[in-house]
């Protein structure tokens, strides 16, 4: 399996010179399935990009989004597959008993907030609900369970053969929790990351700037990190990066994360960070290469103030 | 692999029984006693983590509810199995054993988790002693907590 992320940021877009190494773009990651099918992983705006880059003759599109908050769908009407009469678009996604996944979509995409409806999309689309039972695309069982964030959110759990990626950008499982004490059927997303060789997942606040946010769905990176060891994940892939922390406050951060995973007995070099067009191979061994360039360091930055996050 | 993860909504409601100092508990779909938080083992004479969790028939002999002849009262009596079976919640006054030793009068109220599956994953159960003096430390959240 193949993963090459498309866009690492959480809750808005961020651009600028002080983010261009990470990124500016919302959560988007392309897999490449060993049978040569393509998942996509959310529809922020960095989906916008990866829509250039995909083959106009792909025979099917597949996209499975977490949940509808707008930095993992906001990408969707800019997707340019989606504009094409050849397209075929399957779209899964959280269920809800108040309106089906086209409905609240079409909330987005539509007047006065789009200036195109859903119904007048070119493509071939459809909106699914992610099934309670495991389901298959290409190679891939994928398996959705609700997990800790603010309304209805997935996470995602894909095996292709004997390799396991997890997928949990938005996830906050020490709300009200002690993670390290827990046993693990009271984990918020412990079956989805279980033994996973490579878990992305949510590093949104330092645990300084965590106190004044919790309850809003995201992890201080001491939870993220100790949910990690927990789940037994082989390596981990730091995603959903504040609109706030610039390169060399994620610089900081990822040496922070590292070192607290080695001092709870993790192997050296299984933290990594995300970064915009980074390519990841995911192997059973729990071994891998990232092509991106490695991090360099950078001065510390200030902790940034209050925001609203998504 | 863990087969046996719990829910979300029964994950969330544990968490915000951590989080309350009303006596609470939470029993899973079929009655077994899941989880109950610490000012509910602050009344039951011992803390969760020394009982773990108990099937329906092990925790009501162990802490009630009893009829007046000291025997349990069978679960399909309590308002959680109402709240189980029929998906709304359920109320009740009965007499269960403190960690004095002594039979004190309760009122429960059964609430059901219903989530994203097939009926109610659960309930959530609060009480309170409707003996004065016990009631108003429980609410003025004064009783100790046994560790
Ligand atoms: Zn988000
Ligand atoms: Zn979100």
């Amino acid at each position: 399996m193949r993963v090459k992320v498309w866009g690492a940021r959480g809750s808005v877009p961020a651009p600028g010179p002080e983010m261009n190494r990470y990124g500016g773009n919302t959560s988007c990651c392309e897999v490449t399935l060993s049978s040569g099918e393509t998942l996509i992983l959310d529809a922020g705006t960095g989906i916008r990009t990866l829509g250039f880059s995909l083959p106009p003759d792909l025979p099917r599109i597949n996209i499975l989004l977490t949940h509808l908050h707008l930095d993992h769908i906001q990408g969707l009407m800019f997707f340019p597959p989606c504009f094409r009469a050849e397209s075929s678009i399957r779209i899964w996604g959280p269920s809800s008993p108040e309106a089906s996944l086209e409905a609240r979509i079409a909330r987005y995409i539509s007047a006065p907030l789009s200036p195109v409806e859903v119904r007048e999309l070119p493509c071939e689309v459809s909106f699914l609900d992610a099934p309670a039972s495991e389901w298959q695309i290409g190679s891939a069982t994928i398996r959705a369970e609700a997990v800790t964030h603010r309304g209805p959110t997935l996470g995602f759990r894909i095996t292709d053969g004997d390799t396991t990626l997890c997928y949990i950008p938005d996830h906050e499982p020490g709300l009200g929790a002690a993670l390290g004490e827990l046993d693990p059927e009271w984990i918020s997303g412990f079956n989805l990351a279980c033994d996973a060789d490579l878990l992305i997942h949510d590093c949104q606040y330092t645990d300084e700037e965590y106190p004044g946010h919790e309850g809003w769905g995201h992890s201080p990176i001491d939870d993220t990190i100790t949910f990690a060891r927990r789940v037994g994940a082989k390596r981990v892939l730091l995603f959903h990066h504040d609109p706030l922390h610039t390169d060399g406050f994620l610089d900081d951060l990822h040496r922070s994360a590292a070192a607290r995973w080695v001092s709870l007995g993790g192997s050296e070099g299984a933290v990594e960070i995300a970064q915009e067009r980074a390519e990841i191979v995911v192997e059973a061994s729990g071994t891998g290469e990232e092509t991106a360039p490695a991090p360099v360091s950078s001065t510390k930055v200030p902790a940034p103030a209050n925001q609203v996050s998504v | 692999m863990s087969g046996s993860q719990k829910p979300l909504e029964l994950i969330l409601a544990r968490n915000l029984l951590t989080s309350v100092t009303t006596p609470s508990l939470l029993v899973g779909r079929g009655g077994q006693l899941l989880f109950y938080n610490e000012a509910a083992g602050a009344l039951l004479g011992r803390p969760f983590e020394d009982v773990g969790q108990m099937a329906p028939d092990e925790w009501t002999r162990a802490f009630g509810p009893f009829e007046d002849d000291g025997s349990p009262t069978p679960i399909e009596d309590l308002p959680l199995t109402d709240a189980l079976r029929e998906g709304r919640p359920a109320h009740g006054e009965f007499r269960i054993r403190f960690s004095d030793g002594a039979y004190h009068r309760i009122a429960a109220s059964a609430m059901p988790i219903v989530g994203g599956g097939d009926g109610a994953s659960g309930a959530m159960v609060i009480f309170w002693p409707v003996d004065d003096e016990k009631a108003r430390e429980v609410t003025t959240g004064r009783h100790e907590v046994v560790r």
